[in-house]
């Protein structure tokens, strides 16, 4: 762990009860994270992929401590280590009052620009109110800042008294983020910000955020299944399957030389603008993605996997540092 | 911020421009607005005792000051005063002393105690809408009975409202234990015959304006927690629930700030409804006798001598189309209501 780590995860697993019968006993688990390790450093990007329902977004709920409000009986194991300044404060073992204060350094873009958005305020109400709760700013300072903000996302800030169905997709999503970017956090967490738009705005928003990231020293966490967009954006690349960590290591090391046989699958499925590579051999893997509910013993992947052996379903894999900076849970590849 | 700034009208202000142009519900609600405005007003419009009067040079205002003997304006009558006789006899007199009278002088509560009046006197031009079995004006208290029944409505919806937002949207909110708590206590509670219970409580106690909206307070909160513990159930999962959350935002502001605006669709359309049945519950325990003590004014108790009556028309013809035009009038804003509240125009999350 060097000097420049921002969030260090150690083992975090979500575990979400399954209540049935008559009395509501717990008759299962779905195991949404199931111990991951890995770390973001300041200024850096995160890119983290996986197929739909392996558990990339519900890391980044858990990560700003808002899975609780919609499940409550939610379990959330391990530890979420942020490194604000010299203060440590672990986002997994304090209560939700005491997280409070901490709210305004880690930040959320949400998925669906329509949703993640309040029809009944303005823009300006929506981007003030991180400002209201997290500075003593006053009503003018206020209006300055939503402006400025606004102007930093590429929307008028004449526009700030317009209502959110007044907007397109792409525009709504600029005032996500320049909501999440309103109090200077240190960590934004994108849940798949460009998937809801046209391909078209998806380049303008992800360019945007780049040039974001530089100008607010902000480190992202960004959540995505599509993997040309993580390669282009992120500085490390994190590949998860099954509430597992299959993969992390530097973007370039992970896109280019995957290791995990996951990975290769994953990676050989981009669909590739250059017809001279056409004939890259395709890995297409067998069968579906098991139930976290009844997950496979062992190494998650190995119902699927095209190199497993017999020892796969025996122990878990350790996830290893293979490399420099490379971890990877697969020994078999090592 | 720049001068030329861009102002948009909010989704609650686009429904009501919505609203104003569905003439028939609209003209309604200005109606109702007026008579119910005026209906406070009403001692001044419509009253026994007189607004002005200058006796002897000194300047007199019964309808604020109350009771004055007949002797003090030189009235050989017991009691109070009879102004509509005083102004009888001064306008023939001419000797300096006038009066001005309430533009309808007779009260809802003068029975045939009173100089002149008679029982069961048909509609005629000095009783608009003839005397009842106590020769009190028909007019006169259907007047007062509407101020008082639009009142009861209105004071009783709300308070069901403040209950049922709570406790519902708690429920909704909150989930887990509470929600379960408070389901099994609203499946109890519902199941209670509750006419009967008012019916007994206020055979008990002598009802009266508080104690009943009180007593129907208690029964009828459960109605609004169905619907709001659905809405903020829903709501509650949405992103910007989340994204308020993940700010810092407080449960309380985050239920109140966040969520209600956007769950308020229900409250809205159901509210005219709901002042209806206000209306009606209080129609069906005056007429049974167990609502307002008398001799206050209120049109179930006037169905109630009507029916008795029958043969005099204008006592049952009164109260009847009394309530059947602020019904329609309050269903008609309703429906209108309804229809500019319609949740798929303007919002794009529903």
């Amino acid at each position: 762990m060097s000097k420049n780590t921002l969030v260090d995860i150690k083992n975090l697993s979500v575990h979400f009860p399954v209540h049935g019968g008559v009395f509501s006993k717990r008759v299962a688990t779905v195991k949404a994270v199931d111990g991951i390790n890995f770390s973001i450093d300041r200024k850096q990007i995160v890119g983290m992929v996986g197929e739909s329902g392996c558990g990339k977004t519900t890391v980044g709920r858990a990560m700003i401590n808002i899975l609780r409000h919609v499940a409550p009986d939610v379990e959330i194991g391990g530890s979420i280590e942020y490194h604000f300044g010299d203060e440590v404060v672990d986002f997994a073992a304090l209560s939700s009052r005491e997280i409070r204060k901490y709210r305004s350094r880690v930040q959320m873009i949400f998925q669906d620009p329509y949703a993640s958005l309040n029809p009944r305020m303005t823009v300006a109400q929506i981007i003030s109110e991180p400002l209201q709760l997290h500075t003593n700013m006053t009503k003018q300072e206020q209006t300055e800042r939503v402006g400025w903000l606004l102007d930093k996302v590429g929307l008028q800030p004449e526009q700030a008294r317009r209502y959110p169905h007044e907007f397109s997709g792409g525009q709504r999503q600029r005032v996500g983020i320049a909501r999440a970017l309103a109090t200077n956090p240190d960590l934004i967490i994108c849940d798949e910000p460009v998937s809801a738009l046209d391909v078209s705005i998806q380049a303008q928003v992800i360019n945007l955020m780049m040039d974001l990231q530089d100008e607010f020293d902000v480190s992202y966490l960004f959540i995505a299944h599509d993997l040309s967009v993580v390669e282009h954006i992120s500085d490390k690349i994190a590949v998860m399957y099954l509430g597992d960590m299959a993969e992390y290591g530097n973007a370039q090391e992970v896109y280019h030389q995957p290791r995990h046989p996951y990975s290769k699958a994953l990676l050989s499925a981009v669909p590739l603008p250059d017809p001279s590579r056409k004939n890259r051999k395709r890995i297409v893997l067998q069968g579906d993605v098991p139930t976290p509910l009844n997950k496979p013993s062992g190494c998650a992947f190995r119902t699927r996997c095209p190199i497993a052996q017999p020892a796969c379903a025996e122990s878990k894999p350790e996830f290893k540092e293979q490399a420099k900076d490379h971890f990877v849970a697969c020994p078999i590849v090592e | 911020m720049p001068e030329n700034q861009e102002i948009s009208l909010s989704i609650l202000k686009k429904r009501w421009l919505k609203f104003k142009t569905l003439k028939r519900g609209y003209y309604s609600f200005i109606l109702l607005i007026i008579l119910y405005t005026l209906s406070w007003f009403l001692p001044l419009l419509i009253n026994n005792r007189a607004l002005v009067l200058s006796y002897e040079g000194e300047m007199y205002f019964p309808v604020l000051s109350g009771y004055h003997t007949g002797a003090e304006f030189g009235q050989d009558v017991p009691g109070e005063a009879v102004y509509r006789q005083l102004q009888a006899t001064w306008t023939e007199a001419d000797n300096g002393n006038w009066i001005i009278m309430p533009v309808y002088p007779y009260s809802p509560y003068e029975d045939i105690t009173a100089v002149g009046n008679k029982m069961y006197d048909p509609p005629s031009n000095t009783h608009w809408l003839g005397t009842d079995n106590t020769g009190r004006d028909v007019f006169a208290r259907l007047c007062y009975a509407f101020n008082i029944s639009i009142s009861f409505a209105l004071v009783l919806t709300i308070l069901n409202y403040i209950i049922g937002v709570i406790i519902g949207g708690s429920m909704g909110y909150f989930g887990g234990k509470f929600d379960l708590f408070f389901q099994r206590i609203i499946e109890i509670w519902s199941s209670l015959p509750m006419l009967f219970v008012i019916i007994i409580i206020s055979s008990i106690i002598r009802p009266s304006f508080f104690l009943l909206i009180f007593i129907y307070t208690i029964v009828n909160w459960i109605g609004m927690t169905y619907l709001m513990r659905a809405e903020f159930y829903r709501e509650k999962s949405k992103d910007y629930v989340a994204a308020a959350l993940s700010m810092g935002q407080t449960n309380f502001k985050v239920m109140f700030k966040h969520i209600l605006p956007n769950s308020l669709v229900p409250v809205i359309t159901y509210f005219p409804f709901a002042v209806v049945g206000g209306i009606s519950a209080l129609v069906g325990l005056d007429y049974l006798g167990f609502g307002m003590p008398p001799p206050t004014p209120s049109w179930g108790q006037m169905l109630d001598v009507g029916l008795q009556n029958i043969s005099k028309w204008w006592m049952v013809f009164a109260p009847v189309s009394a309530q059947f035009v602020t019904l329609i009038m309050v269903v008609f804003i309703g429906e209108a209501v309804r229809e500019a509240f319609d949740p798929k125009v303007y919002s794009r999350l529903r």
